[in-house]
């Protein structure tokens, strides 16, 4: 019985990194954020979204881990199994060595996951999680 | 002639007295026979008495009887009227419609109290979350599900600030 979720488990699970800042002349929003952007706009009230670092994994066992990281930031997700309609996923957040924040989460394969990261400079540091 | 019958009618019922009694009796051929006429006179007059007595009754109870059936079948006529109408096919059709169409309201209505529920399935859950209290002491989480947007954003608040250096890619 464990053959089925190995097999429904090919699916892509996107996860970035991404600053929201208020500009001037703000840029368009990512492909992959099109989706959310009238959350992301009018959850946390800027009006840029840029991706510093992003991975897109393709989960085959649900058992996959991998690391999105920019510059500054990883964000390290472990991926602990399919489990009604969603995967089970241990998140890390990483400022260089250190450890910000951690979470566990079932994401759904039909809702996206928006964490509210650190404040940096006048923007704010987001981390989203897809199943594409 | 008349006048005998009216006398006689008087003797059988005793309205005679005195010499006009004796005058009338002395008038008739056969005393002892009519002593006897006036004994059977009286015997069915009492007869009479009885039974007529009785059939007044019978009837009084006959007409209070009628009567009350009469009453009733004018009420049953007047409501009657209301009662057959009322039940008509159009309005049993009516009625079958609208109890139809209560009972897909009340549906609807279990149903989508039952929808959140179901949905809030498809959301992503967060099972838990923890922020290292060195690095930021001050820091809580908060967890919100937009089901709007089908979207759940875990909220921190007292993370370190860090400078815009950061941002890069």
């Amino acid at each position: 019985m464990s053959v089925a979720p190995a097999l429904q488990a090919a699916e892509t699970v996107w996860s970035g990194l991404v600053m929201a800042e208020n500009v001037s002349q703000p840029q368009p929003i990512p492909p992959e954020l099109i989706r959310i952007e009238g959350l992301l706009k009018r959850f946390f009230g800027y009006d840029q979204f840029q991706v510093i670092g992003h991975s897109q994994k393709v989960l085959r066992t649900g058992q996959e881990d991998w690391l999105a990281t920019s510059k500054f930031f990883g964000l390290h997700v472990d991926a602990r199994g399919e489990r009604q309609g969603g995967y089970v996923l241990n998140l890390k957040l990483y400022k260089e060595k250190e450890l910000l924040l951690e979470t566990e989460a079932k994401l759904s394969k039909r809702s996206p996951l928006v964490i509210k990261g650190p404040q940096v400079g006048g923007g704010q540091l987001l981390l989203v999680l897809v199943v594409q | 002639m008349k006048r005998f019958e009216e006398k006689w009618t008087a003797w059988l019922d005793d309205q005679l007295s005195g010499r006009e009694l004796s005058d009338f009796e002395a008038s008739l051929p056969d005393k002892a026979t009519a002593q006897a006429e006036k004994a059977d006179a009286k015997k069915l007059g009492e007869l009479l008495k009885r039974e007529l007595g009785a059939h007044a009754l019978t009837n009084d109870e006959f007409f209070n009887h009628q009567l009350r059936e009469k009453i009733v079948q004018e009420n049953r006529g007047s409501s009657k009227i209301p009662t057959s109408t009322w039940w008509t096919i159009p309005r049993l059709l009516w009625a079958g419609a609208a109890s139809l169409a209560i009972f897909l309201i009340f549906t609807f209505a279990v149903m989508q109290e039952k929808n959140p529920a179901e949905e809030s399935q498809y959301l992503t859950q967060i099972l838990n979350a923890r922020v290292d209290p060195v690095v930021s002491p001050n820091a809580s989480v908060s967890i919100f599900e937009v089901k709007q947007d089908r979207v759940t954003v875990l909220w921190t608040e007292g993370l370190q600030s860090l400078p815009a250096d950061y941002a890069a890619k």
